[in-house]
């Protein structure tokens, strides 16, 4: 598919391109907006505002990096945007901070009356963001590590060791409270 | 072992455990992690542990997709946009077009102005020339012409050859006069 899209690129053939870029990474874009912005709504106005912006700077498309890897780069840089402007003087890698506490209130969750559910969410929502981040994505992309490492511009190895680290971090954190529901 | 902690596996296939639950381990890997798996409790309860977790947040994690509206709504931004990029664009064309038009002329008037001159001052000095040998036979008249008398006669006739050269040209649109160009 990207080959389709660089020889139309080549050929200045812009909106053709942008035909095909729309089907081939609206999806994709969506899921690694969501993995960050954690909310279905935000992520889908992330997705389309990354779209209008590839729209509008395909024509400057210079090919000096894939494709895949300019779009996923705007779409970091508006998922951050958004990050920036609702919690401008935050740490997003404080998981003991008070945003972050409360951040775990904006999560969409399934039943209410699921409380093991709800449990596992509050604790993925303590995790550094981007331990979070790297463990929803990867998730969502069917634990391919090689996906995560692409969408977030990371070396393979980064990313494993993130999500060894989330994980364990996960499991950690788990058992204490199973403990203390028996 | 104390079931309030957890089990804490070989340091040497901690990694290996976790790709294998996530089937990212190589086949020869696999096989020797699985031997030392049926010989060590320990990594065995940790890895139990971890595939229970990874099983649970594969469960878990919200999947959410793209409202079935998206791409009606992305269409209608970009329409909206691009109705309004034409105008500013054909403008910007417009008035490039225009700048490029108005520096040709200068450039090409500047030539002829500087080919005309040239072809003035050739067309003169070939007439003075003939002038010459027609005047000589008044060179005695010339000769009675003494001091500053001389000089004002030459430079009366040298000051007419050069008004007549410069009407010549101005006649001829070649110089670049206030209100030349309308």
């Amino acid at each position: 598919m990207d080959a389709g899209i660089e020889q139309y690129l080549a050929e200045g053939r812009h909106a053709l391109a942008f035909e095909l870029v729309v089907p081939a990474y609206r999806d994709r874009v969506f899921r690694l907006a969501y993995s960050m912005l954690r909310e279905r709504a935000a992520a889908e106005d992330a997705t389309q505002e990354t779209l209008v912006r590839v729209w509008k700077a395909l024509p400057g498309f210079d090919g000096r990096a894939a494709l895949g890897t300019w779009i996923y780069a705007i779409t970091r840089n508006t998922c951050l945007m958004e990050l920036r402007r609702r919690r401008p003087t935050v740490s997003l890698d404080d998981p003991d901070s008070a945003e972050a506490q409360r951040a775990s209130a904006s999560v969409a969750t399934g039943p209410a009356a699921d409380p093991e559910r709800e449990n596992l969410l509050r604790l993925v929502d303590r995790l550094p963001a981007n331990q979070q981040e790297a463990v929803r994505l990867f998730y969502l992309e069917d634990r391919s590590y090689e996906t995560v490492a692409e969408r977030l511009d990371m070396p393979l190895g980064t990313v494993k060791n993130l999500l060894h680290r989330a994980r364990k971090r996960l499991m950690e954190l788990a058992r204490p409270d199973e403990v203390k529901a028996a | 072992m104390n079931e309030m902690t957890l089990p804490v596996p070989c340091a040497d296939y901690e990694y290996d455990l976790v790709e294998l639950v996530d089937g990212a381990l190589a086949p020869e890997r696999a096989r020797a992690v699985r031997v030392h798996l049926a010989a060590c409790p320990r990594c065995r309860a940790w890895q139990q542990e971890f595939a229970t977790l990874d099983a649970r947040l594969a469960a878990t994690l919200p999947r959410p997709t793209l409202s079935d509206s998206f791409d009606q709504r992305l269409q209608e931004r970009l329409a909206s946009l691009s109705r309004r990029a034409p105008a500013t664009d054909s403008k910007a064309v417009a008035d490039r077009d225009y700048s490029r038009i108005m520096e040709a002329i200068r450039r090409g008037a500047r030539r002829h102005a500087v080919l005309d001159a040239l072809a003035s001052v050739a067309v003169m000095a070939c007439l003075l020339i003939a002038a010459g040998r027609w005047l000589a036979p008044l060179g005695g008249a010339m000769s009675a012409l003494e001091g500053p008398a001389r000089w004002i006669t030459l430079g009366v006739l040298g000051s007419a050859v050069a008004a007549a050269a410069l009407a010549w040209s101005a006649h001829r649109g070649a110089l670049p006069l206030a209100g030349g160009f309308r």
